[in-house]
Formats: C-alpha cells, sequence, structure tokens
C-alpha cells in the first residue's frame, strides 16, 4: 500500500504506445489495483500530451501565409442579434476560403461599437444606424429587419395610426376601446433598456424613456411574443422577421399595420414599412485584404438565402 | 412513551417525508419535462454532426467537444491547486492562523463572486493581457478559477474530517509528512474531493456568463487549445433566447447536458473509489 507505484516521471522513458499497451494489461492482470493506478497516470499523460500537440501542432495553420488566395483569422464582436447571421456568412465563406477563420463572437452592439473603435475585433457588429458620436467608424448593412407591434390574434385591432401608439405606450389610451377595440385595459409590453429595439422604437415615436407607461418589460423577442401569446389584451413590439416567423408556425399573433403599410418583409425590403434599422457591420477604418474580401461577401448576393434563414430582410444593394 | 411525543414524532417523520419527495420530485418534474420535450431530437447524428442554421439544425458534436476541452482545461488545473492549497490549509498551518483565516476569507468571497465578474475578469486578464484571446484556454483557465474556492473548501472539509489518529500513527511509523498526505489523508479527504469536484463540474458545465467572453460563441470544430469554442450551456442560452425556431434542439441540448451531469457525477465517485482507495458518498 505505502509503495507508490510508477511514478509519472518513470513513465515518459517506457517504450512507445504499441508494446506498452499490452503492459498495461498484464500489469492490471498481475497486481490488481496497481494497474489501475497505473493506467490512469497513462491517460492523463496522454491527454496532457495530447493538449501540448494540439495547441501546438494544430493552431497553426490558419496563420500561415504560404500559396495563393486568402488566409488569416478575422475577429467580430457585438450585437447578438447579428451574431447567428454573421456567423452563418463565415461558415459559408470559410467553405469558399478553406484558409481563412471568421470568428464571430457576441456582447451586445454597444460592445461591437468599442471593440471596432479600440481594435479589439476586426470588424464590429450593430443592429443599429450609427449614432452622431460615432462618425469616426464605418457602417456597412449587411440585412435590415423592420419592428412591428404585435396583439393577440383574438384582438379585433388590425392597425394604429402613430397617435394611437404613442397614446397607448404613455397611458393616454388605457382600454383597447380607445382604439376601436373591446372593452378591455391594455397590457403594454415594453422592451429594457439598450436594447437596439427599443432604441429603435423610441426614435420612431419621437419618445423619452420616461414617458412610457410599462406594464411588463421584457428582454428579447421570444419573450415578447410568449407575453403576447398568453395575454390577449397586450400589446408589444418586436422584430418583423421572428413575428411573421412564429406567426406561420401557429402561435397566435398578430402583426399590426403602421397606418397603411402592413408589417411584412417585403415592405421592410422595398423600403416602405418606417419602424426599421439596419444590421451593421462595423470598421474603424477602410478595410483591406481579408476584412475587405468578407464585407463584399457579406453584402453580396451570395448570402440572401442566410438572411432570409436568419428571418432578416436583404437590403436592396 | 406518552401519546403526545409520539405523534409530534409522526408528524415530523411525515414532514421530512414530505419535503424529501418535493426535492426528487422537483428534480423528476424538470427531468421529465426535458425529456418530453427533447428526448424525441437526440439521435446518434445529433451527437455527431455541426450545428448548422445557427443551431436550428445539425447536432452539437463541435460543442460537445468545446465543452469538454474547457472541463479538461478547468479540471487539470483546478485539482492539483484545489487540493495542494486544501492540504496547505488543513495540514500545515495551525487552524487559527493569521494566514488560514485570510486565505480562507477570501475564498469565500471568491465563492459568492457572481460568474459574470469571472468572465469580464478572465476576459480581460486571460483574453487581452495574457493574449489568449476568445479561446477554450481563457474559458477553461476562467472556470478553473470560479471552482476553485468550492473545491478547496470541500477538499479541507475532508481532510479534516480524517482522524487524528491517522496522522499520530503515521508519524509514529517515522513516514514523512507527504507520505501520510498521500497515503493516508488523501484517501480518506476523497469523499470531500468528490464532493467538490461533482459541485465544481456542475458549476462549470452549467456556465454561460463567464464563458461567453472568454471561451466565446464559434461552433467550428476546435482544432487547439487557442480556437474558440461555444460550450454546451451557452449554445443552449442562445438557441433559447436569441434564435427564433431553436426551441427543439435546445431542449435535446439540455437533455445531453444532464446525462452528462448524471455520467460525470458517477465518473467521479468511480474514479476516487479506485484511485485514491477511498470510501465515496452513496
Amino acid at each position: 500500500m505505502l509503495n507508490p507505484g510508477p511514478s509519472p516521471r518513470k513513465k515518459l522513458t517506457s517504450p512507445l504506445p504499441g508494446p506498452e499497451s499490452a503492459g498495461v494489461f498484464s500489469a492490471r492482470a498481475g497486481t490488481g489495483p496497481g494497474g489501475w493506478k497505473r493506467l490512469l497516470w497513462r491517460g492523463a499523460l496522454a491527454l496532457l500530451i495530447g493538449g501540448c500537440l494540439l495547441t501546438t501542432a494544430c493552431g497553426k495553420p490558419a496563420d500561415a501565409d504560404s500559396g495563393p488566395g486568402l488566409s488569416g483569422k478575422l475577429v467580430l464582436t457585438g450585437s447578438s442579434t447579428i451574431a447567428p447571421l454573421a456567423a452563418e456568412m463565415g461558415r459559408r465563406f470559410e467553405e469558399v476560403h478553406p484558409r481563412v477563420r471568421i470568428d464571430v463572437q457576441t456582447g451586445g452592439s454597444s460592445r461591437g461599437i468599442a471593440d471596432a473603435r479600440s481594435g479589439t475585433a476586426d470588424i464590429g457588429m450593430a443592429s443599429r444606424a450609427l449614432k452622431d458620436g460615432e462618425g469616426d467608424l464605418l457602417a456597412f448593412p449587411i440585412a435590415g429587419d423592420g419592428v412591428a407591434l404585435i396583439v393577440h390574434a383574438d384582438n379585433p385591432v388590425v392597425s394604429l395610426t402613430d397617435e394611437e401608439v404613442v397614446a397607448i405606450y404613455t397611458g393616454r389610451i388605457e382600454t383597447w376601446k380607445g382604439v376601436g377595440g373591446l372593452e378591455r385595459p391594455i397590457t403594454v409590453v415594453h422592451k429594457a433598456d439598450g436594447r437596439a429595439t427599443q432604441e429603435v422604437f423610441l426614435d420612431y415615436f419621437d419618445l423619452q424613456p420616461s414617458q412610457v407607461q410599462p406594464d411588463v418589460v421584457i428582454g428579447d423577442n421570444q419573450q415578447g411574443i410568449k407575453t403576447v401569446q398568453g395575454n390577449p389584451d397586450a400589446i408589444a413590439y418586436v422584430s418583423i422577421g421572428t413575428a411573421d416567423f412564429e406567426r406561420r408556425r401557429g402561435t397566435p399573433i398578430k402583426l399590426l399595420a403602421a397606418g397603411e403599410i402592413a408589417a411584412t418583409t417585403e415592405n421592410v425590403a422595398r423600403g416602405l414599412f418606417p419602424i426599421a434599422r439596419p444590421l451593421n457591420l462595423v470598421t474603424r477604418d477602410q478595410p483591406t485584404g481579408l476584412a475587405a474580401a468578407f464585407l463584399d461577401f457579406a453584402r453580396s448576393d451570395a448570402v440572401d438565402d442566410l438572411i432570409e434563414a436568419q428571418l432578416f430582410v436583404p437590403i436592396e444593394r | 412513551m406518552n401519546r403526545s411525543s409520539v405523534k409530534a414524532d409522526r408528524t415530523a417523520t411525515f414532514l421530512c417525508w414530505i419535503v424529501a419527495f418535493a426535492v426528487t420530485g422537483t428534480f423528476f418534474w424538470i427531468l421529465w419535462d426535458l425529456l418530453g420535450h427533447g428526448f424525441k431530437g437526440i439521435s446518434w447524428s445529433f451527437l455527431t454532426t455541426q450545428p448548422r442554421d445557427a443551431g436550428r439544425s445539425g447536432g452539437i458534436s463541435s460543442v460537445l467537444v468545446s465543452t469538454s476541452l474547457i472541463l479538461g482545461v478547468c479540471l487539470g488545473v483546478a485539482i492539483p491547486t484545489g487540493v495542494g492549497t486544501a492540504a496547505f490549509l488543513s495540514e500545515w498551518i495551525p487552524r487559527k492562523s493569521r494566514v488560514g483565516r485570510w486565505i480562507r476569507r477570501s475564498l469565500d468571497l471568491l465563492a459568492a463572486v457572481p460568474s459574470i465578474v469571472f468572465g469580464l475578469f478572465g476576459a480581460v486578464f486571460f483574453g487581452e493581457v495574457l493574449g489568449f484571446g476568445f479561446s477554450i484556454l481563457s474559458g477553461g483557465l476562467t472556470l478553473a478559477l470560479m471552482v476553485l474556492p468550492i473545491l478547496i473548501r470541500a477538499t479541507e472539509a475532508g481532510f479534516r474530517s480524517a482522524s487524528e489518529e491517522l496522522r499520530l500513527g503515521g508519524a509514529a511509523l517515522g513516514l514523512r509528512r507527504a507520505t501520510i498526505l498521500r497515503h493516508l489523508l488523501l484517501p480518506a479527504a476523497s469523499h470531500g474531493i468528490v464532493v467538490g469536484l461533482v459541485l465544481g463540474v456542475g458549476r462549470a458545465l452549467a456556465e454561460t456568463a463567464a464563458l461567453i467572453f472568454t471561451s466565446g460563441y464559434v461552433t467550428r470544430m476546435p482544432s487547439s487549445l487557442l480556437d474558440s469554442g461555444r460550450s454546451i450551456s451557452v449554445h443552449i442560452y442562445d438557441l433559447a433566447m436569441n434564435v427564433p425556431g431553436g426551441e427543439a434542439n435546445a431542449y435535446a441540448t439540455a437533455v445531453v447536458l444532464i446525462l452528462l451531469l448524471i455520467l460525470i457525477n458517477s465518473l467521479a465517485s468511480w474514479a476516487t473509489q479506485t484511485w485514491l482507495g477511498g470510501r465515496s458518498l452513496p
């Protein structure tokens, strides 16, 4: 019991895997529990060596700059709305250029702006237009997204004017009867501060955050849809693509028209639907090399199907 | 025994049963819900193909590989450091010493730090200062920091629970301190290590906030520890919260996570039993 058995250092001098594996079994059969111990040491050692080999051997090819074509690594950070789309674009780009890696990370639009500005990321992602203080950056729109007001499918209201929306969200109209619906109180669903959708909504209706009188505050689109789905008196605003996808899947929600214009992805694509935002890739400097190639690819027809698959709207180029 | 005390006894027994059932019941309820939604999504190809279409279709092979590499780095760093620190706290310094008290206090504080703070620290320290960037290495090291306090405290408790006679007997035989530690105290502490490991691994596998900014969001199959790789909980979170139409695969992935936790728990108690020859938890 007190014999510690073979130390890991001894193992390094023992013969290579072939004959050694036979040794493991014979040791196990011969000395009982000691064999297990040895096996575990070997396992740990193999993992360690394997890990080191992986790190040193396979870490290189992406950086190697030999032969024709593009190579290297691009890091994108920012908007969690854009991240799945950018990751799919990156995957397709990697298929065309096998020695390129596009690493997409998330963290929110503000982070995308900050990382692009500081150079931490090669490209930032922001699911809104650049603001006044962000003129030092270059924005490359890759897709569009509309924001639609949604209500429960049983709600008889089919459209709201801008004034009615403002009145509902500021608490001046408190029942659906005030906008031609039933005699029921309105549950106002609002997005949390810092969400790009909320900024787009407030911007369009020219509202200050403090003016809004919400009954429910939510985080992301899915949550908004679930809230409305479970409450026939609720009104919320979410991404048109997501809402349309859920409606087609049979979720009992209805997208309200903005005045005369129906909330459809087609109307967003044509630039008719008024409450819309661009999905932007952002760089600090005029992009060159790999970054330029990827930005061109992300704004080409080759990715239209990806944009639609992620429920966004290809923009007119 | 008089009548009223029998009655009180029965009530206490009844209450204990109820509470125990409620706890197990909750677990099985969650399991039932997950299995009901997710079990049909699990297949061999789900485990062996990479995610497609932002995770809505395809499988989780690369996510599983990244998760195990992150966990490997985490445990590879946390176990030696944690057991070493625990042995130091329990065997090398007096229980009431100032150093010991400071170490324990800082560990307890560390254990209470929210994971997002570890995530931000890891992103800055491992990612930027040490230059690992978004990588499995950054993520694993960040997790190791998170797991350490739990592991150390549980292992220390294990060492302390070893009877004093073991130490005295070892000393009487003229054994070196290291030998006593390795052959007498470590086996006796093994149940503490298992508890620490199981809690730590659970915390690590369930982690999203600390990992999304360190090991990252990339679903490509990792080819080195310096690659970014998405861990299983980040994947579940993204599918459930950020990808419309991702619920089915989110549920299936959650089932895999639960199965993984059960597997690791049994593996941990098996390994300590065979390796350290210690008594493990039932």
